[in-house]
């Protein structure tokens, strides 16, 4: 397969229009997981998880301090 | 990866559209990694990886109020990190950046050899234990089975019958 055929392919399958074949290989694909790498220690997972966090925690506090306008009706349903 | 708190995910998912910013963040702890993982799997890429699970969890934050009743967030974020590495190959792919890496790392894993891995069954280890996996915790629990691990009743009959022979 070629970038050319690949770019088609993945343009088609998110806009919904592959044909069941490419959505099944592209799916496999999606699924098949070969884990020849070797396990990150501990320390190393946990700083990628704070780091992980860490900007999502930034992205919050930003919005916090300059929050997006909330209508009334998405203030009644958030209680719902 | 452990988590902080023992807090069920349902309840977690019921805080975020009081705008429970902790609530999230427990949830971006307990399945940050696993996303992250996955997507470094497939894109071979540190930076993709991280901005494809800070994005799905800020979006997850962004729709806080408008989550249906059935909200599954396993559910949610399969989907979503699925659809979101797609769309950076594609991406990637319509800017041309990094042409080569893609057709060294992510093209072979489209090969026919390498999708039929995906249909194989999982390996299964042979185990010592002549029993099922769900008798094993019961039977290491027993003492004197650690010493003897691999002695079953068959062998150890053999056994007495063979000395019994030689005498």
């Amino acid at each position: 397969m070629t970038t050319e055929v690949l770019k088609a392919k993945t343009g088609r399958y998110l806009r919904g229009e592959s044909v069941p074949a490419e959505t099944r290989q592209i799916q496999t694909w999606l699924s098949c997981i070969v884990d020849n790498k070797e396990a990150l220690p501990q320390k190393e997972k946990e700083k990628i998880e704070n780091e992980i966090v860490a900007e999502i925690q930034a992205y919050i506090e930003y919005t916090q301090i300059d929050p997006k306008p909330r209508y009334w009706w998405q203030k009644i349903t958030a209680l719902f | 990866m452990m988590s902080r708190n023992f807090t069920p995910e349902q309840a977690l998912i019921d805080k975020l559209p009081f705008g429970d910013a902790t609530a999230l963040e427990e949830l971006s702890r307990r399945y940050g990694y696993s996303l992250y993982s996955y997507c470094l799997a497939k894109l071979n890429s540190h930076e993709d990886a991280k901005r494809i699970v800070r994005n799905i969890f800020i979006s997850l934050w962004e729709n806080r109020d408008r989550l249906p009743a059935d909200f599954s967030l396993s559910i949610h974020l399969y989907t979503e990190v699925r659809k979101a590495v797609v769309q950076c190959i594609n991406s990637k792919l319509k800017t041309s950046v990094n042409i080569p890496a893609i057709e060294k790392q992510i093209i072979p894993g489209f090969s026919i050899g390498a999708l039929q891995q995906a249909r194989q069954p999982v390996n299964t280890q042979k185990s010592l234990y002549p029993f099922s996996a769900s008798k094993k915790r019961n039977y290491e629990e027993q003492w004197w089975n650690r010493f003897i691990p691999a002695i079953s009743m068959k062998g150890l009959k053999h056994g007495l019958k063979s000395m019994l022979n030689f005498w």
